[in-house]
């Protein structure tokens, strides 16, 4: 269908046509005492049709796939690509040299019966709820997804990547004195054994029993500790500024500073879809470019720009495997961990904030300026050791900065369902906004 | 497209072994969008949402199935293949009733003009802002539009369509002087087609953001403190939303997880505060004729100076708290079912000018315009970010402060708003939940919250 698609391109006058599809099947449970509350399944093909029109690059993703409805998009992309007023590089890639080799997921979930998932989660719920501080469980979840993707274009290339995994939890609300919190713990599996109704529970309880009884802070400055989960969600919304893009149009501030040290020494940030712990590796990006695990930062230093095909020669650069989502996206960023153990990297505190729960994170960070004010909750560190739980504080901070004051990192690196990974880190000191003084 | 009696038959079908509720949701959207940057058109993007969403109910249990095939053959696959989570006797679907007329007041239609023609308003935008100041290293402007067109047909005999079209412009800043940097936008938007140009003076916008970007560039951090607040008048008013509105959907208050759940009738809020949500208030961002479950749109009354009078309610939940449906059931698309959200959400007028409410207040922050933020309907615990603030001191607006950060428990707040003022408008906003990002407007005069907690980085900016 897409070859014939591709046809049709070239006849309306395209110099050059790709198809990038994707199939994606899933299944969603949602229990709610002991009961399904819900049951989710799916099946859609999308694609996105790329051209290039009198030398500019013009897309359409669509879902109707109708010839019809095809051929008008064509028509349509025609008129867009006469209102585009920059010359800029447009690029359909014939494919790279090689490509790394990625064992895909071979297990199928429907070989699992339906009862057998429900069963699972009834299972987790119950074991959740014999904790006696869980008031209730407001929904435990099963999801698993399948994915086809595939890339044809009219320079020659073909290729076809797979994805399969599931995940399950439990949506628990905690209670004690009065004081609710709520607590979950995900992670992704790749064949039904993997989960274990036991271990799972055990994680979600611990998540909201340490959120328990949680205090306020006193405002003041605080040596910070970020858990390995938060500093992955940190290094995911500040991501963009390592993009192409963004140095091209000159939203990064990182511009202009390749090869210079914009982190502490003890600071290397990867980007590699193909690490061992990765949850999604790819062999290659949306474009067709083969996935290139490199250093963003090393040692301090910032190396260069994630690219697509059209930033790279922006650059002169290569492309380097980031296009993803229709711009640059990291393939699989994480900071590279240290020697340290959890408590070796809390010792010398005496005065300190462990970080565990960031809340708003879309809205309280400022990528330009790289300044950050986030609600945050997580437990003290009194000396060099955890003690109460500390609630509802604002944490704030310049991520520029936090990056300069990097001292010790654990070597407990984890990757999280986002992508992104991170070890225990200890960034130096950002303000606490909490009770008065 | 289905006919009426495949519908009709299908929805029969899916009653076969037990389910007491059928329904098919039908899609087919555009989408556009046209990216302007510093004078140059560099982007000119669109696409197409199309699918089927298939929902049966036995009770308050729910299955779901979706597909971007629409034919019969996958439609009847997909309802045989959902009614086997069902084991019982078979129910009756009633016959599809007619179509009520949905409002359809566009004037410019998104396909009357080319994106050629199109663009020239943005560049003119972009330029305006860039001219502002030599500082301003990038002036953005990007229309974004959306044509919606749903029918929804279901067991109790609704047979209904509705077009939702959607309009927004966004605009952006970013400046730069040495290492200091800043951006700062403004994004409104509404329910109405290309003649949204000739209802918001976008210029006296454009403006508006470039002055504000370099205030902001040299602003000093907001220092800690509990404060009162005053929040001003649109946008600001997303903090009854995440406070508020969020825990009011019976998706949250149906399973007891919201601090308002069972306590209709008694007192929530300050008396000075009386709030609604508008399904269909013309021209809003947040509005539609019919929602996604095929009711009526309407204006509910949640608090009534400060007395807690309604719910939002879809039809699910509602059932599982008999309660009726607000006509509140939305959906992102055919890949959600629906649930319980917000429209056009807002505080309405109280009696005070504005500038009185600066007047009386001695020392304070005022927020002049609110980012986004989140609620946990659970705990309710909220936070959101300021993205244009002052100190208030002796009664007057004095230095700008940036990254200021609310926190608080939204059942608190409420009670803590002291002076509502009279100058009520809205603000646009995507908001995401359960059910996907749904356009919704937010909207308040200007309050003041006697104390609240206000987080920032402290002091001179650290460069």
């Amino acid at each position: 269908m897409f070859k014939s698609w591709i046809e049709l391109g070239l006849k309306k006058g395209f110099s050059d046509v790709e198809v990038y599809s994707t199939r994606n099947k899933s299944l969603s449970i949602e229990l709610y005492e002991g009961k399904v509350e819900s049951f989710t399944n799916s099946d859609v093909t999308t694609a996105r049709i790329k051209g290039i029109y009198d030398g500019k690059m013009v897309a359409a993703s669509v879902e109707n796939l109708s010839t019809e409805a095809v051929e008008l998009v064509f028509d349509r992309l025609i008129q867009n690509a006469k209102a585009v007023t920059v010359k800029e590089p447009a690029i359909i890639f014939e494919g790279s040299k090689s490509y790394p080799h990625v064992e895909e997921n071979k297990f199928d979930f429907d070989t699992v019966p339906v009862e057998k998932k429900i069963a699972y989660l009834q299972a987790l719920e119950k074991e959740v709820k014999k904790n006696k501080l869980v008031k209730q469980v407001e929904v435990s979840q099963y999801s698993e997804s399948f994915g086809e993707t595939t890339i044809v274009n009219s320079k020659g290339l073909n290729l076809t990547k797979r994805h399969n995994f599931a995940y399950a939890l439990a949506y628990a609300i905690f209670e004690q004195d009065g004081d609710i919190k709520t607590g979950y713990d995900i992670k992704i599996i790749k064949s039904f054994d993997e989960l274990d109704p036991v271990k799972e529970a055990e994680a979600t309880i611990q998540e909201g029993l340490r959120k328990l009884g949680g205090k306020s802070l006193k405002t003041a400055q605080y040596d910070v500790v970020f858990s390995s989960k938060r500093f992955s969600d940190m290094l995911s919304v500040y991501s963009g500024l390592f993009s192409g893009e963004a140095a091209y149009r000159k939203t990064t501030a990182l511009k202009d500073k390749k090869g210079e040290m914009i982190a502490s020494p003890n600071v290397t940030i990867w980007d590699n879809s193909l690490h061992e712990l990765s949850p999604f590796k790819n062999s290659f990006d949306d474009e067709g470019v083969a996935a290139n695990p490199k250093k963003v930062v090393d040692a301090g230093r910032f190396t260069g720009f994630l690219h697509s095909l059209r930033t790279a020669a922006l650059f002169n650069e290569e492309p380097t495997g980031n296009a993803f989502g229709g711009g640059i996206a990291p393939a699989g960023l994480y900071l590279e961990p240290g020697e340290l153990s959890f408590d070796e990297v809390l010792a010398p505190i005496a005065d300190g904030f462990y970080v565990t729960e960031l809340v708003g994170l879309h809205a309280g960070v400022n990528t330009t300026s790289g300044d950050f004010s986030l609600q945050a909750g997580g437990v003290a560190i009194k000396d060099g050791k955890l003690d109460h739980a500390v609630k509802m504080v604002v944490l704030s901070g310049n991520w520029f900065n936090l990056l300069n004051n990097v001292e010790r990192i654990g070597s407990d690196l984890q990757f999280q369902t986002s992508g992104y990974g991170s070890p225990t880190v200890y960034v130096g000191k950002l303000t606490v906004s909490g009770e008065e003084k | 497209m289905l006919s009426k009696s495949e519908l009709q038959e299908l929805l029969q079908l899916g009653l076969e072994t037990g389910a007491d509720f059928s329904e098919i949701f039908l899609e087919d959207t555009y989408t556009g969008n046209i990216r302007v940057n510093n004078g140059d058109v560099i982007g000119v993007g669109m696409g197409n949402v199309h699918g089927v969403g298939v929902r049966l109910l036995q009770g308050i249990d729910e299955v779901y199935g979706y597909s971007n095939d629409t034919s019969y053959e996958s439609v009847k696959k997909l309802m045989l293949n959902l009614r086997g989570s069902f084991n019982g006797a078979a129910n009756k679907a009633l016959p599809l009733g007619e179509k009520k007329p949905y409002k359809y007041t566009v004037k410019i239609p998104h396909g009357a003009l080319t994106p050629s023609e199109k663009s020239a308003k943005l560049v003119e935008l972009s330029n305006l802002m860039k001219s502002q100041n030599e500082k301003i290293v990038q002036a953005g402007t990007t229309l974004i539009e959306w044509e919606q067109k749903v029918l929804i047909a279901n067991s109790k005999g609704i047979y209904q369509d509705d077009v939702r079209t959607y309009t927004r412009v966004v605009m952006s800043a970013v400046a730069q002087d040495g290492p200091l940097m800043q951006d700062a936008y403004e994004a409104p938007g509404r329910n109405m087609g290309f003649e949204i140009f000739d209802e918001i003076d976008f210029k006296q916008l454009a403006l508006e953001v470039a002055e504000s970007v370099m205030t902001y560039l040299y602003a000093d951090n907001m220092e800690p403190q509990e404060m009162p607040v005053v929040l001003h008048n649109g946008f600001g008013g997303v903090i009854f939303h995440e406070a508020v509105g969020h825990p009011l959907e019976t998706s949250a208050v149906s399973k007891g997880l919201s601090p308002f759940a069972g306590k209709l009738g008694e007192k929530v809020a300050s008396e000075l505060v009386t709030a609604y949500d508008d399904g269909d208030e013309e021209g809003q961002w947040g509005r539609s004729t019919f929602d996604d479950e095929g009711n009526k749109t309407q204006k509910n009354l949640l608090i009534e100076k400060g007395i807690l009078k309604g719910y939002l309610s879809d039809e699910r939940n509602g059932k599982r708290m008999g309660y009726h449906s607000t006509g509140s059931g939305r959906r992102q698309n055919y890949k959600y079912a629906p649930t319980a959200r917000m429209n056009t959400t807002y505080i309405d007028n109280g009696t005070d000018n504005w500038e009185d409410i600066i007047k009386d207040t001695k020392y304070g922050l005022f927020a002049k315009k609110l980012g986004g933020g989140t609620v946990n309907p659970a705990t309710g615990e909220f936070n959101f970010a300021v993205n244009e603030g002052y100190m208030i001191e002796d009664g007057k607006i004095t230095k700008p402060v940036r990254g200021a950060m609310l926190i608080g428990h939204g059942a608190e707040v409420i009670k803590l708003i002291d002076r509502v003022a009279n100058n009520k408008t809205y603000g646009q906003g995507m908001c995401g939940a359960g059910s996907g990002s749904i356009p919704t407007d937010v909207g308040q005069p200007t309050i003041r919250v006697s104390k609240m907690l206000v987080g920032g980085q402290g002091g001179k900016r650290n460069v």
